[in-house]
């Protein structure tokens, strides 16, 4: 009795699996980024449930608010420069979405 | 006839029950980080998280057809021993289940499935049926290689995530916006859930139809899909609110650009899997990606104690489920031997239910802790020590560096 392994399909399945989770994560840190300069800092608000991740406080989120504004009031970015930055942020969201989307369908309608 | 058509009522119900406890056990691993950083509202996500795991059984249906149209050979059964063979085996694989959740050890539902089919395979029928190259290839070495490179596309993942938003002006570098990221991978990682772990009970009842000859090809019929389906929902819907109850007691820290990235991670290595029919074990992928994603965090160190504990536990449930399979099926070989094969079913039988009296009893009583109740891949976290304040980047350095010289000359 010989045992045949695919090894060609670890491989696929490494790559596919690197490719599409790299494009996700770096599309969405890109889009943060960017949201960044565009003045707007995400700020999440704290949790009921603190467990798990570092939950931050109504303190926190203020002062977090707080530097973002100011940070923003200092930045020597220009409204043109800003809006662009926006749109970059949108786009690279968007990517991320249409990633995970290509990927999904690419699994429905390939087997 | 009426003994036949009633065992092949039990067994599909008793594989249905495992479906359940798998969603029920599962849910944790989607589901806990989302509600833990408010992102979502409890309620909300555990039924984000079914309707998901339903959506995910119906994506593909390569899993179910390794299992009903690889691992055994069909040349080599027949409808008289094997329902009540897949009978042993999901005893040894629900028995096995039940006693590592009592005791609190690391294990995989899937692989405690695989081990009690094969087990139960091997003394039920004898190892002519049992195709070696499909357990190799798509249950065993998946097992082993899916966790790691999981663990290496989360570190990578992690590390760029970090990079690419590290500022180094000290104005707000935007992660807390991971937070939201996390409601997409997180329901992404429940979809994947339901593109492998449901099929495998799809596996397994059509794997039953097809030596009845109800069917013939290994692609599961609508029925068998839906009802998995449902059932894995459901499932993972009752166990949810377990978890929402225990939330609140640490447990290990996870940042949320690291969740993302693990998620993410976890998500696409899992749905790469289901396309291609490796039928691997979603916590292990999950406890894989969070390891890695520690490690790509700067100042971590792994607890190589902590991950050896785990790896044991892994380890153990393949041949463990396999002897407790093996075992329920010694008995009904045994008791067909002796002209009394309805005997030997019907001693499995009440095992089963007294497992699963004493499974659902145990789930009753109210002691849920975050010991207990929460996920493995939650527990996995602890194998990576990550530093409070890690050193400077290189850059950091850089810029220290470039001040303290500009100080210096300052103060001349």
């Amino acid at each position: 009795m010989s045992i045949t392994i695919d090894w060609l399909a670890f491989v696929q399945v490494f790559v596919a699996a690197m490719i599409s989770s790299v494009l996700v994560v770096a599309f969405y840190s890109i889009g943060l980024r960017l949201l960044v300069r565009a003045g707007r800092a995400p700020v999440v608000a704290p949790a009921d449930f603190t467990d798990a991740i570092a939950v931050i406080s109504d303190k926190e989120r203020a002062r977090a608010a707080k530097a973002a504004a100011k940070a923003a009031k200092k930045s020597p970015l220009t409204d043109g420069q800003k809006r662009f930055a926006l749109i970059g942020a949108y786009a690279s969201f968007a990517v991320c979405a249409l990633a995970v989307l290509g990927g999904l369908l690419l699994i429905i309608f390939n087997h | 006839m009426e003994t036949a058509a009633l065992l092949v009522v039990l067994v599909i119900a008793l594989a249905l029950f495992f479906d359940f406890t798998n969603g029920f056990h599962d849910t944790a691993n989607a589901m806990a980080t989302p509600i833990a950083t408010g992102a979502l509202k409890p309620k909300v996500a555990v039924l984000l998280a079914a309707v998901l795991n339903l959506a995910g059984a119906f994506l593909s249906t390569e899993v179910a057809q390794t299992i009903s149209g690889g691992i055994i050979h069909e040349s080599q059964i027949n409808d008289e021993v094997f329902p009540a063979v897949i009978f042993a085996g999901l005893i040894g694989a629900i028995t096995w289940n039940m006693l590592t959740w009592l005791l609190g050890l690391p294990s995989s539902s899937s692989h405690a499935l695989f081990g009690g089919l094969i087990g139960a395979t091997l003394v039920g029928v004898g190892a002519a049926a049992i195709d070696f190259s499909v357990v190799v290839s798509k249950v065993i070495l998946p097992a082993i290689i899916a966790p790691l490179t999981a663990g290496l596309i989360a570190f990578t993942a992690t590390k760029l995530a970090y990079v690419l938003t590290r500022r180094y002006d000290s104005k707000p570098d935007g992660r807390d916006g991971f937070r939201w990221g996390q409601i997409f991978t997180s329901s992404l990682v429940a979809l994947a859930h339901g593109t492998n772990d449901a099929q495998k009970t799809m596996g397994i009842i059509t794997l039953l139809l097809i030596t009845v000859g109800y069917q013939t090809s290994p692609e599961p019929e609508l029925w068998v899909v839906f009802a998995c389906a449902i059932t894995i929902a459901l499932g993972t819907y009752m166990g949810g609110w377990r978890i929402i109850r225990t939330l609140g007691k640490g447990l290990t820290e996870v940042k949320p650009a690291q969740g993302f990235s693990a998620e993410a991670s976890t998500a696409s290595t899992i749905l790469a899997s289901s396309a291609l029919g490796f039928a691997l074990s979603t916590t292990q992928v999950a406890s894989g990606s969070v390891i890695g994603s520690g490690l790509g965090r700067r100042g971590s160190k792994v607890r190589w104690r902590t991950v050896g504990r785990i790896g044991v536990g892994w380890l153990l449930t393949l041949p463990a489920a396999g002897a407790v399979g093996a075992l329920a099926a010694g008995v009904v070989v045994v008791m067909d031997n002796i002209g009394l094969a309805w005997l030997g079913i019907l001693i499995d039988a009440i095992i089963a239910v007294i497992i699963i009296v004493i499974l659902f009893m145990r789930s009753r009583r109210d002691e849920v802790t975050a010991a207990n109740a929460m996920s493995e891949v939650a527990d996995s976290g602890m194998a990576v020590k990550v530093k409070k304040n890690p050193g400077p980047t290189r850059r950091q350095r850089a810029l220290q560096r470039e001040q303290a010289r500009r100080d210096k000359e300052a103060m001349k």
